[in-house]
């Protein structure tokens, strides 16, 4: 019963990551690879904040999401001015360059060693130590999320950000100021991954650069890409899905040595499929052209 | 004093020149017309005038104002609007959000706003919301409210960013061959749209190469050959010229 | 000093891998715009497969090698024929083809990973035979990748320059709109630099594998790096891909030289980025910029 809750916790931090992108990727255009770092600046930062200072996990989540929006800047101010393939390298970059960064600062963040004995959130007295405690936590503050990214996505902003994805000369034709929106948005998803960040940190009790890889931000847009961009839905059933797939193939038996792989064979195939056939993915609206 | 003044406008791409050495102006409220064979450099004048191409040398000046160096959406701000040759919807969107995109300064694209303040922004897209629907009313749209854009035919994108760009509030309209790849039932309608327009306080640099089209909306006329003004004057004037008409087949 | 040298010894011949890798890259992007990342995919292919012939059913060496390198260049072929071609059919968007391209190095990688397992694999047992060359030592894979960069080279500039194909390899980078107007099978010449590609990749990873082994993960900074290099040089310019190589190999030894953590591919991607935003035509090339207004 607990993996259950396990599963659904963590379906509830992929959800974030995945709505938080879908701002840049399936709203702006912008296809950013570099997620998983930002993901991992705001699990570092509540840590540090956590284990370093007093306070408590709330106002140490909402300043790794300050903090990584901050940082976010570096990456986006730069990386915007760029099209094309030339965004997306820039981005992966960046990711590389962070987890550099991670990896190496060793006397901060401890490097490959791994920071251990994060505490569980306390709220107004209240430990959410259990992991279904945990769950309702997680499942709250997804929602709340969801919701913050909802409103966002469906104002006068996220209309511009669409502009933007439609035809960014005419956008910028008909007065959108291109390099302010494009860098709002990416800092508005990397305050979000940083949410995402921060759940983790206190979900695990223990981080490491090793869980904040390219590969990471592979998994976080596939998970866009399959579930669909461009709305509400499809990025929570594609966390949904891509969580849910391992777990089926263990229940059909399949040995675990070759789950792993296997998970992945599934989810390169399945990109490449939509990719040619449903672009909008399993649950999505936007479509790539 | 002439609302837009471009003065020696030259523009080249590579060694070749797009734009030789241009120079136009005119006053407000007034319906000019850019006529002349193809790739005589008027639409890179637009993307120049636009602020997507900056000119080689050459000075803009709107309302008195130097337009050089100013980003697009600045120009947009300022007043200057834009229908493409290309037509360039929103096509993901619905005609209704292509239309509300354009409409200048909405508090809502101020993201705080939109989590406090929300009120205030709530009353202001209540507001745009009608202004939509009469202007999809306007160019007849009103039935296409909630289609994407990219499911509309033609002539319908067509009248969707005539509608888009009137959003805009623009004073001065650039109309990139309006009636382009339209049929001819819709022209008329077209033109009288566009007629009704300087009595709305618009003034209209439009790049046509239909004549007759030229001749019913146009108060002056450029000719433009080879990036350079080759003739100006009167609509009927300068297509009565016979070096004109040798030049440009299509009266 | 010596350690300097040696170092940069060191960093000529990872130059050699690289500048192949990107060159292999080179031809499929180039040439189409694609940008590859299966590339990285059919390098760890190229090394399994040779492992395969040669470790596992002991075929002899250089049979092993005339076996895998034409089956690679199928298989990145195929990948044209059934992913890429059809794409373009549709009018898809470069980052289509990207995210595709993405697709296909996670499946092969895994299929490889499931087959052979994610361990380190090691081709040649045992200890390198070495030559001393005034106090530098270099390995004798060591030489036979810089004697193999220099024929392969060789090759690809008579290949590109003297011969009617590479002609019209060279057309394709710049127009290739016009190439099919004028009745090249633009088809076929896709599946050539897609294989040719593939080949040059398969070359590389063998060299490699032969040093120090291989795992199936190794293809992901494998074609980074390429790309890396392939952007630094200049887009479009095949001499570029391999000089961006080159700068590449020395730098990541000028990284380890000066530092002694894992920055070689931060400071690469440090590089790119530079380059992304003050030279994006490369340092070779006249090309497109990477940031221009859409008109």
């Amino acid at each position: 019963m607990n993996y259950l809750f396990h599963i659904l916790v963590m379906i509830n931090i992929y959800i974030i990551l995945a709505l938080s992108l879908n701002l840049l990727v399936g709203y702006t255009g912008l296809l950013s690879l570099c997620h998983a770092a930002l993901y991992g600046i705001g699990a570092y930062i509540t840590t540090l904040l956590l284990i370093h200072t007093g306070l408590g996990f709330l106002p140490s989540l909402l300043m790794a999401m300050v903090g990584t929006a901050l940082i976010s800047l570096i990456v986006s101010i730069p990386s915007t001015r760029l099209y094309g393939d030339y965004f997306v390298l820039a981005t992966l970059g960046f990711q590389i360059i962070i987890f550099a960064v991670l990896y190496n600062w060793i006397s901060v963040t401890r490097g490959p060693y791994g920071i251990p004995g994060i505490p569980r959130p306390a709220i107004f007295g209240l430990i959410f130590n259990s992991v279904p405690a945990y769950f309702l936590f997680s499942g709250i503050l997804a929602g709340l999320c969801a919701w913050l990214l909802y409103l966002i996505k469906t104002s006068p902003f996220g209309r511009a950000l669409k502009t933007i994805r439609e035809d960014e000369t005419a956008a910028a034709a008909f007065g959108k100021n291109i390099p302010r929106l494009k860098n709002t948005a990416f800092a508005i998803s990397a305050g979000f991954a940083a949410v995402s960040g921060a759940l983790f940190a206190g979900y695990m009790q223990y981080i490491d650069p090793t869980s904040f890889t390219v590969m990471e931000s592979v998994l976080i847009l596939s998970i866009l890409i399959i579930g669909g961009t461009g709305n509400l839905k499809g990025p929570v059933i594609g966390a949904v899905v891509m969580l849910l797939l391992p777990e089926i193939l263990r229940f059909l038996g399949m040995p675990d040595s070759i789950a792993a792989n296997m998970r992945q064979i599934i989810y390169g195939l399945v990109l490449i499929i939509l990719l040619r056939y449903k672009q909008e993915g399993l649950a999505g609206v936007y479509r790539f052209q | 004093m002439s609302l837009l003044e471009l003065n020696n406008i030259a523009k080249s791409f590579d060694g070749l020149f797009a734009v030789r050495d241009l120079s136009i102006g005119f006053e407000a409220g007034t319906t000019t017309a850019l006529i002349g064979p193809n790739g005589a450099g008027k639409t890179t004048l637009f993307n120049i005038i636009s602020g997507l191409l900056p000119p080689d040398t050459g000075t803009i000046l709107f309302k008195g104002e130097n337009l050089l160096g100013k980003k697009p959406w600045e120009i947009a701000e300022a007043g200057i609007g834009r229908l493409f040759q290309d037509i360039r919807i929103f096509g993901q969107m619905t005609a209704e959000e292509n239309v509300m995109s354009a409409f200048p300064d909405q508090e809502g694209e101020l993201v705080w706003k939109t989590l406090f303040g929300r009120r205030r922004m709530q009353r202001q897209e209540q507001m745009l919301s009608e202004k939509t629907k009469d202007l999809l009313e306007f160019v007849g749209l009103e039935s296409k409210i909630h289609e994407p854009a990219m499911e509309l035919s033609y002539g319908q994108q067509k009248l969707l960013a005539i509608a888009r760009l009137l959003a805009s509030d623009a004073e001065l309209l650039l109309l990139d061959e309006p009636t382009a790849g339209v049929n001819p039932a819709m022209i008329s309608e077209l033109i009288d749209l566009i007629k009704k327009l300087p009595d709305q306080g618009k003034t209209i640099l439009v790049i046509e190469h239909n004549m007759n089209v030229v001749l019913d909306i146009s108060d002056w006329v450029y000719f433009v050959d080879d990036g350079q003004v080759v003739s100006f004057g009167l609509p009927n004037d300068v297509l009565d010229d016979p070096e004109i008409r040798r030049a440009y087949v299509g009266v | 000093m010596q350690l300097f040298i040696q170092l940069m010894m060191n960093g000529i011949v990872m130059g050699c891998l690289y500048a192949l890798i990107a060159l292999g890259f080179a031809f499929v992007y180039n040439t189409t715009r694609i940008f590859h990342i299966a590339h990285g995919a059919l390098y760890v292919a190229g090394v399994y497969l040779f492992y395969t012939f040669y470790n596992v059913l002991e075929v002899p060496l250089v049979v092993s090698i005339l076996i895998t390198l034409p089956i690679l260049a199928l298989i990145g072929g195929f990948l044209d024929w059934s992913v890429h071609q059809p794409l373009d059919r549709e009018n898809s968007s470069l980052l289509v083809h990207l995210l595709s391209s993405l697709g296909i190095y996670i499946v092969i990688v895994n299929l490889i990973a499931m087959i052979y397992g994610n361990e380190t694999k090691i081709i040649f047992p045992g200890i390198q035979k070495t030559f001393q060359f005034g106090g530098i030592i270099l390995t004798s894979i060591q030489l036979l990748t810089a004697v193999v960069f220099l024929i392969v080279f060789a090759g690809i500039l008579l290949l590109l320059h003297k011969t009617d194909l590479g002609k019209k390899i060279r057309a394709m980078r710049d127009d290739p709109e016009l190439l099919s107007v004028l009745g090249v099978n633009t088809h076929g010449l896709r599946l050539i630099v897609f294989s040719l590609g593939a080949v040059l990749a398969g070359i590389a990873s063998i060299l490699t594998g032969m040093d120090v082994g291989m795992d199936p993960h190794i293809g992901f900074s494998a074609v980074l790096n390429g790309a890396v290099a392939v952007i630094i040089g200049g887009v479009g310019f095949f001499e570029g891909a391999a000089a961006g190589g080159f700068i590449i190999g020395l730098l990541q030894s000028l990284i380890i030289w000066q530092t002694s953590a894992r920055w070689e591919e931060a400071g690469t991607f440090l590089l790119l980025i530079i380059f992304l935003l003050w030279r994006p035509q490369g340092l070779f090339s006249s090309g497109q910029r990477a940031e221009e207004v859409t008109v």
